[in-house]
Formats: C-alpha cells, structure tokens, sequence
C-alpha cells in the first residue's frame, strides 16, 4: 500500500514526458512556404492549390510535396529567392510539361514499386498514343492532359467514389470537354465529318448506363471500357468487333463466322449503334418495318428468307414458351406438383437465349438446331402437363362421384322423412 | 318381395356407406406419407456422396429452381444457384478448367461464385453443402446458408 | 353378442335411461321449423372444420419460411391434399355464413327470450370466436394476399383510444407482421380458439338440450290460446332431418371444392408492393368498406377510432339484445328490435357487395 503513491507518481511522470513529446513527432513536417503564402492569397487560382493539397491527396499522403512537381525552395520566405531559376522552380506545368511531370514518377517503374507496386508505369507510352497525346504533340493545348482528366491537387485514387475517373464519374469528367460543343468545333473524325458531342446524351440512353446506374453493375462500360484510357482513341474501323468483343465473347465468335463481318465496316455497330446501344430486341431481326435486315436486304434476297426463317422460329419458340408456362401455372394452380416442368422450361428459355446468341452468325440452320431442342423440351412439358391436367379433372370425376352419392343421400333421407311423417 | 319402404331404407344404406367410403378414402391416402417426406424448402437431398467424382458438377432440382453441386478435384463440396445472374440461364461445370461456365454467354464463374469473365453482373448465390449418415453412405445436402 | 356389449355399457353408463329419453323427447313442427336447423349445419361444419383442420396440421408447418411451402406441398404432394385444404377453406366461409343465418333466425323468431338468455351470449360469443378463426386461419398458408391482409386487419387494431399500440403488438407478436404474428396466430388458431369453442359450444349444446327448442312468439300465443302445438319425435325425424341438412352443407362443400377450387397465391414477401385489391374476407368486409367511408376525422375525433368504437358498439348492443327486448305493455312484440334486426341485415348485406365491387 505504501509504494503505492510512489509508483504512481512515476507513471504520472513519464505519461506527462511522452504526452509532451508527441506533438513535437507529428510536427515533423513543418508547413512548407509554398503553402503559408498561397494560402493567403486572395485570388482563388493562386489559393486553391494550396488548399486542395492540404485535403485528401494521394501523393501529400505519401510524402510528396508541392517541389517534387513544381520544384523552388519552401524554406525561403521571401517570394522571389523561393522562386528563383537556381531553386529548379517550374511554376505552372502545361501541356506536354505536365506530362513530363508526372511520368518523371509514374514511368519509374523502380520507384512506383515502393508505393504502388501492382500500378502500370506506362501511361505516357499510351497517351502518346491517344487522340490527345497525338494533337498535344502538334502543338494543340487545347486537348486533356494528365491534371484534365485526374486533377492536380487533391489527386484521389482511382477506386476513391470521389475521384474525377471514378467508374461512375468517367462519363462526366470526358464530357467535361466532348459534350462542349465550342471546345470541340473544329475536330473532325477520321471520316472528315465534324467530331460530335451528343456522346453522352446517347450513352445515357445506352443499356450500358442503365446497367452501370440502374444495375450497380459497375463492371459495366463506361466511356473508357471501349475508347481506353490514357490511349484513348475510337475503335477504328476492323478494332469494333474485337472491342464489344472483350465482354460479348460468344457474339464475338459467332459474328467472325458470318458473311457479315467481312461486309460490315463498323461491325456490332451496324446494327447496334454505338454510344446509344439500346436492349437488342428480336424484332430486329426479320423482314417487317421495325427490323434492321431490311435496310440492306430486298424482299426475296437469301438475307432476307435466312432472317424470316430465324425470327419466325424464335417466335415459334416464345409462344410455345408463353404456351407451356400458362399450362404449367393452371396445372400448378390446380395444386399439381410441376417443378420439373418448371426446370424445363428454363431449360427451353436457355435455348432461346442461345439462339439469338446463335444468330449473330446470321446463318439459319444452327439457329434452328438449338429452337427446335427448345421446342422439344415445350412439347415434352405440354404432354406432361395435360397429363397433369387431365390427373385434375380425375380428381374432379372422383369428387364428382361422391357429390352425386352425398345428394341421393338427401334425396333418401327427404323420401325417407316423408314416410315417416305419412 | 321389396317394399317402397324396404327400398328406401337400402338406398339410405348404400348412400350413407358410399358417402363414407368417399369421406374415409382420400382421409386414409393423405394421412400415409407421401412419397417426398417433407417439402424442400431449405434444403434438399442431392444424393448419396458416391454419385459425385472428383472434378465434376451436377445440377440438382432445388425448391423450383436449379442448383449446381460441384465436387472439387480434392474432393470438396460446393453448392451455388445455377441460375446465371446475367440472363438466368442455366450455369455448368466446366472441368477442363475447373469453374463454372455460362453457356449463353460465356460468362465465367469461379468456385467460390465470383465472376472471373463475361457480362454476369453478380456472383451466384452460395450454397451450403453438408454431409449426413453413415461413412461412406452419407447423403450430400444441399441448403440455403 | 352386440346385445351383450349393450347391457354391459348399460350397467355402467345407464344407456337405456338415454334411449328412453331420445325416444321421449320431442320437437314442435310448425312454418318457422326450418330454420332450427341452421344451428345443426354450423355444427356440422364446425365438425368438418375439426376433422379438416387436424389433417391439415399433419403436414403444416407454422414458420414463416417453412408455411407456403408446406401448404404448397400438402396441396400438391399429399394424396388428396388438396381436397382437404379445399374442403377446409371452403367450410370456413361456409360456417361463418351459416353462423350468420342461424343468429339472425334466432334473432328474428326472438329465440332469446327469457330463459334463452344465455344460449344467445354463448351464441354471439361464438360467432365471434369463428371469425377469429377466419382472421387468423387466413394468414397461416403465409401468401401474399393474406401477409397484407393481415398487415391492414391488425393495424385497424391501432385506432382503439388508449390500448391502440398495445394491442397492435399484441396481435402481431411485434411491431410489424412477421414470422412471429404466423406463429402467433397458429397458437391461437389451433389451440387458444378451439379451448374456448368447446367450452362456449359445450355450454350452447347443453343450454339447448336443457331448455328445449324455443317457438317463435307467434306461436306461442296460439299454444296459450289452448292450441295443440304439432311435435315430432326427436328421432329419428329430427335426427334424420338435421343429417339431411348436414348432407345438403356437405354437397355444397364438394360442389364448391370441384367447380371453384382454392388458389394458394405467391408466397408472402414483406418487402415487395402491396398487390392491388387488398381485401380482407367477405365477412370482414363490410366492416371494413364502413372504415374506408368514414372520413379521416369527424368533430375533432379520428374517423378510423369512431368507426371501430362503433362496432365496439354495436358487439356490446348485441350481447345485450334478449335484455334489451321489452315487449310493449299490451304484450305485443317489440317492432325496434325487429326494425334495427332488418336494418343490420340490409347494412351487412349492401356494404359487403359494395365493398367487393369497390375493391
């Protein structure tokens, strides 16, 4: 008991030294004078870096300070010396500086390992290859660089929901620039025609977006899915196919089978449009007004037998589909056990699903191979279920029978009062 | 020689013991087990574990909907709903690669039931596989985790 | 052989005292005798409801995830499962409207009248009971319709001043309806509401047999103006007479399980939209168009609590009828009550088919 005050004291006493010394640790890094002059300055161009660098930013978070990109000396407190040629100061970097800049880092791949070691170090290898790399190297600065696209203070990581290339913020951050129809007035695209900017105007109408938005499908396409990133460029005629390939494979495959994909130049888009894919229905198939075929096949052509053939054999298959389920539901209804019928006839929705993957071959005989196993499989499932039916309607003779005994009962036991009333 | 009475009152007999007949028939088949002794709500039996090699995949009818029972080339047991969470075709094994494939649209599913490639969305729902019964004999069961 | 077992029960239970006494005892036949039989149907069928009802607990089990598929495997993998589910079904609709039929028979031929006081209580009592039965059987095959059915019948609950919230809980075994107020509901379902049927039911049978059939006013009059009131023996006419009647319920009930047989509906799902024409069952139905119409509020009083202290109301006025019932000096039968009988007759009538062809 005694020795007790005495410890405590102690660890009073030590607690109190440590306390102390802990601010001193995490001042380190005493605010550099870059940051106390921009800070003050009221014009906000001049302010906001500053401020921005001391929010959320990748590279303040790893260390980095504002000379490891514009270089010049934070310990001088007079404007000028801090800024002087000697110190290495850069000031603003612009166009093809700014890629310098960053690549100094992002092109290391021996520095990049310390503190990214999974990152790819070859963003200003593609963006040289890109549209903007391309245009910037001519001399036009008008074009994204590097900061356009990810910022330049208060630069997050790609997976941070706030940052600019966010999947979700892809779209608006390149129609930042391309939905602008004055920034985008006299580029062309290959085709001499002038470079639109109702990309994202169509692309939200695309299924893609829907299943981006709607969906949470954040695996979905977004503008860079298809264009790249730092390469952007479009496709390119004979690139589409391969591009809406890296996700619809087997369309991909079956459509390098068809006669098509040597006719068409644009592939995919021919038929399915690009920035404003919609759901593909079947009624694009076939020969009547909504269809597509049309728009290059004559009546009586093969193209246009081989596309009547496919569609009114996918048809058959929906109405036996629809016919089998309506069979299948009253005969469940009716309290018939069906749940083989049922698994049948996903199986049967399986096979329609194939085959209008099937079709992008646009050859007929294959797709009437997988509808006529769907069609096997509606008409095993409708024998079964008139079966059942016809089970239902033994129940009902049955319980028919013994209403017929319960009222010769009645009629009995009324004779039977009668008589005994007489 | 049958009176009206007589008749009557054999008529009334034969009514009321084939009113009982009817009433006691469908009364005694309900209450003698039906052939599935219970209905497959949570769980169901997909077989004896002898059924499954190493490195193959089943589908097992699962409530109304199809699950895909999967013995690893170690011999593990994995259960997933075998509806494609793309266009809710049917998913299989594939072996050559040990995951599970999508033929309708190439999607790719590995055995955990994560996506690995093409357009499923989601990955598929996760079942719970346990062994039950004697060594050797045991049933493999299927239920919702 | 038979004669022996006879006179050995005989010893022991005085079985001849009974014959002698069914063979003695008679029932007065007159214009109005059919209706004494509407008490037998709701017997019988409270009978079927039994027999039905304890099949159906060999296969159902009352969990929220395990009922509809239950049902659903009765239905469908038990031999002759869906027969008894029809039958169980549609014999509770039956009894509750026969039940209605023989209180407002008994209610217009004054069968209440001193000493029949309490036959009429139990009576009422049990109606009540039955509709209970209804409300709670309707939620256990655990499908949508009946998930928010239920979910607007207990919340109606909540109007009641004072004891409102509480009795919300209470009903739903929590705040909302979820797999406690199935398993709830099944414990009053099968257990709860049977004990008390046949305690009520035991007393009711036992008040008839004690007292007799009553006759209706007009009839009594003549018999004290010295007239021979005609009577049947109690059997086997009666007897034969009431089995007819239980025949006819019985072919009604296998009519309507052939020609109208009963859905079973998608399974309950607490999260998805509330399907279109939510209505609870047609015996609750009027009670709840009333509810709909009153306005939200009247005279600074909730419309919803007014309405169901009205029927509150009007439970308690029931009960009350045979003490309510005072003849007039000269002796002639009371035209309020039959006014205010035929007035609640045409009530329930109009607002359950309004309330069918509003929803």
């Amino acid at each position: 008991m005694a020795t007790w005050p005495r410890n405590f004291l102690f660890a009073a006493l030590v607690g109190g030294v440590l306390a102390s010394a802990a601010p001193a640790a995490a001042q380190a890094a005493p605010p550099s004078g870059c940051q106390t002059c921009h800070g003050d300055q009221a014009q906000p161009a001049l302010a906001a870096p500053a401020r921005d660098f001391a929010g959320t930013d990748v590279h303040r978070d790893r260390g980095f300070t504002c000379v490891d990109c514009h270089g010049g000396n934070p310990n001088e407190t007079d404007k000028a010396k801090a800024k002087a040629p000697a110190t290495g100061f850069k000031g603003k970097p612009a166009g093809q500086m700014v890629i310098a800049v960053c690549s100094r880092c992002h092109s290391d791949a021996a520095l990049m390992r310390k503190y990214a070691p999974k990152q790819r170090v070859d963003q200003a290898v593609e963006y040289a290859t890109s549209v903007h790399g391309q245009q910037l190297a001519k001399g036009d600065t008008k074009v994204a660089t590097c900061v356009s696209c990810h910022g330049a203070h208060g630069v997050r990581l790609v997976g941070d929901a706030q940052s600019p290339v966010y999947v979700l913020n892809v779209a608006t951050t390149c129609t930042k620039c391309h939905a602008d129809a004055d920034r985008m007035k006299g580029y062309m695209l290959p085709d001499g025609s002038p470079l639109p900017t109702d990309q994202r105007a169509k692309y939200e109408k695309s299924v893609h977006h829907a299943a981006m938005v709607k969906g949470n499908d954040l695996s979905a396409p977004t503008c860079n899915d298809c264009h790249g990133n730092h390469g952007a460029a479009p496709p390119g005629v004979g690139a589409i196919a391969n591009v809406c390939g890296t996700c619809h494979t087997v369309f991909a495959t079956k459509f390098a089978l068809s006669t098509h994909s040597q006719i068409f130049d644009r592939s995919c888009v021919e038929c399915h449009g690009n920035h404003d894919i919609a759901e593909p229905t079947d009624a694009m198939l076939g020969t009547d007004k909504a269809a597509l075929c049309t728009n290059c096949h004559t009546e009586g052509d093969n193209g246009s037998k081989a596309a009547t053939a496919m569609r009114s054999e996918i048809e058959k298959l929906k109405e036996a589909i629809s016919h089998s389920q309506a069979l299948v539901a009253s005969a469940e209804n009716a309290g018939m056990e069906m749940g083989e019928q049922s698994l049948a006839l996903r199986e049967a929705a399986n096979q329609l699903t194939l085959a209008r993957t099937e079709m992008h071959a646009f050859d007929p005989k294959p797709v009437s191979a997988v509808l006529q196993a769907g069609l096997g499989i509606t008409a095993k499932v409708d024998s079964e279920g008139q079966a059942a039916l016809a089970e239902v309607s033994y129940r009902r003779t049955g319980l028919a029978v013994s209403l017929g005994a319960i009222l010769l009962v009645v009629v009995a036991l009324a004779l039977k009062i009668r008589s005994l009333r007489a | 020689m049958v009176t009206r009475r007589n008749f009557l009152d054999r008529l009334l007999a034969l009514g009321f013991v084939s009113t009982a007949v009817s009433i006691l028939y469908p009364v005694w088949r309900y209450i003698i087990p039906p052939a599935a002794a219970e209905p497959a709500t949570d769980s169901v039996i997909a077989g004896k574990i002898a059924e499954f090699k190493p490195n193959t995949g089943a589908l097992v009818k699962f409530g109304t909907k199809p699950a895909i029972l999967v013995r690893t080339s170690d011999g593990q047991f994995k259960a997933f709903n075998a509806v494609c969470t793309h266009l809710e075709c049917t998913v299989q094994y594939k072996a050559e690669t040990s995951q599970i494939w999508c033929a309708c649209h190439n999607g790719l599913y590995d055995l955990s039931g994560s996506v690995v490639s093409g357009p499923p969305p989601r990955p598929l729902e996760v079942f719970k596989v346990n062994l039950r019964g004697e060594p050797g004999q045991e049933d493999v069961v299927i239920s919702r985790a | 052989m038979t004669e022996q077992l006879f006179a050995w029960l005989d010893e022991r239970l005085d079985l001849s005292g009974l014959r002698a006494f069914v063979a003695e005892k008679t029932v007065p036949v007159h214009r109005h005798s059919v209706w004494y039989y509407m008490g037998g149907i709701t017997l019988f069928l409270v009978g079927v409801q039994v027999a039905t009802g304890i099949l159906l607990l060999l296969y159902y089990r009352p969990s929220a995830s395990e009922a509809y598929e239950s049902v659903q495997f009765i239905v469908s993998q038990v031999e002759f499962g869906w027969l008894i589910r029809n039958l169980h079904s549609w014999s509770a609709n039956l009894l509750i409207l026969m039940a209605f039929v023989h209180l407002f028979s008994t209610f217009f031929l004054r069968a209440y009248r001193k000493p029949r006081e309490l036959t009429w209580i139990t009576g009422v009592l049990l109606l009540f009971i039955m509709m209970g039965f209804g409300f709670s059987g309707y939620l256990l095959p655990w499908n949508e319709l009946a998930f928010f059915a239920t979910k607007v019948g207990t919340g109606i609950a909540g109007a009641l001043p004072f004891v409102g919230d509480f009795m919300v809980r209470f009903l739903r075994g929590g705040d909302d309806v979820t797999g406690a107020t199935l398993t709830r509901f099944y414990g009053i379902h099968v257990a709860i509401l049977p004990a008390m049927t046949t305690a009520l039911l035991g007393t009711h049978l036992l008040l008839i047999q004690r007292q007799g059939m009553s006759v209706p006013p007009s009839v009594e009059k003549r018999e004290k103006a010295g007239e021979t009131i005609p009577q049947e023996p109690f059997f086997p006419n009666y007897v034969l007479h009431d089995v007819m009647w239980w025949y006819v319920a019985l072919a009604v009930l296998a009519a309507l399980a052939l020609f109208l047989p009963w859905e079973l509906g998608k399974k309950a799902d607490a999260f998805a939209a509330v399907p279109a024409g939510i209505r609870p069952e047609w015996y609750f139905l009027a009670m709840f168009q009333t509810l709909k119409l009153i306005p939200s509020h009247v005279l600074g009083f909730e419309g919803e609590m007014l309405g169901v202290m009205g029927f509150n109301v009007a439970a308690v006025l029931l009960f009350l009828v045979p003490f309510l019932d005072r003849k007039n000096p000269d002796g002639r039968q009371n035209p309020f009550i039959t006014f205010a009988g035929v007035v609640a007759v045409v009530y329930l009538i109009v607002f359950t088919i309004y309330g069918y062809l509003a929803a």
